[in-house]
């Protein structure tokens, strides 16, 4: 039997942003540009990109509470046939049970529209339903302050929702 | 910075139509609210109202809950609400959400007109 060595993951980009409102626009246009090169179609880079606005607004807001000098991670990796874009702040727990506390909660956001448009639900809480219906897979975890959302898209084949 | 976003309204064939360009991000919340109260003021008998995001680049889930009020305030006031102009990413999202639902789809403003003006089915 041959066996073949899987590639190492490749770090495709890494970088920071100031925790400040509207800074996910230039961040997701990077990362849609770090990975031109993966043959990722059209209309999954634009999920992945809506995916990765809604990560990182979470992070500025929740996790770093909006606080300009506390940065987001941003980490943009290839491993195998899937891209992962790893989005860390500094909200430890509270940014899980403000934004994405844990798989679970993930999972869990089903925002109601029809509750919306009566009033019995507020207008917003949608990021969540957005990250996980855009992405093939992902799954969060706090490590101490450092709270880090994983964002898996294949890069080829269709949509499947799942865990990395 | 936060997204900017501009919108022009008008009268056409008895609807209220929104025209919005940029980004439809938290920072578009009194562009938005302002943009629907002054066209249904100007055309006070206007039961549609149509937004158009022909030029509309960028919508964020905060843009989604924006939205999500218009449409609240219209359907009490017992107005309709149609789009255009989305791209395929963007009517994915209203697909997935369920705004698609409520809010009848057209692929630009001329065919969100006529379908308002043609004749009844």
């Amino acid at each position: 039997m041959t066996h073949v060595a899987r590639p190492m993951p490749r770090r495709l980009d890494s970088f920071t942003l100031a925790s400040e409102a509207g800074n996910e626009r230039p961040a997701l246009d990077r990362v849609a540009r770090s990975v031109a090169g993966l043959g990722l179609p059209a209309p999954r880079v634009d999920r992945l990109k809506t995916a990765v606005a809604e990560a990182i607004m979470n992070a500025i807001e929740h996790g770093n509470g909006n606080r300009p000098e506390i940065p987001v991670e941003v980490e943009v990796t290839q491993d195998g046939d899937q891209v992962i874009v790893a989005i860390t702040d500094q909200g430890g727990e509270a940014a899980g049970k403000a934004a994405a506390g844990g798989d679970a909660a993930i999972n869990a956001a089903e925002p109601d529209l029809f509750k919306k448009l009566e009033g019995a639900e507020g207008p917003r809480g949608w990021g969540l339903f957005l990250i996980r219906n855009m992405v093939d897979a992902v799954h969060v975890m706090t490590d101490g302050q450092r709270h880090t959302i994983w964002l898996a898209m294949r890069t080829g084949g269709a949509a499947d929702a799942g865990h990395v | 910075m936060p997204g900017t976003c501009e919108a022009t309204t008008r009268a056409m064939s008895g609807a209220a139509v929104i025209e919005l360009r940029g980004e439809v991000d938290g920072a578009a919340a009194r562009v938005l609210a302002d943009a629907y109260e002054h066209a249904v003021t100007a055309d006070g008998v206007a039961t549609t109202v149509v937004l158009d995001f022909t030029a509309v680049d960028y919508i964020n889930s905060t843009g989604i809950a924006l939205i999500v009020s218009v449409l609240a305030k219209a359907r009490a006031e017992r107005r309709k609400v149609v789009a255009c102009g989305l791209s395929a990413h963007y009517r994915e999202i209203f697909d997935i959400t369920r705004l698609s639902d409520y809010i009848e789809l057209f692929p630009d403003l001329d065919r969100a007109v006529s379908q308002l003006t043609g004749p009844a089915a």
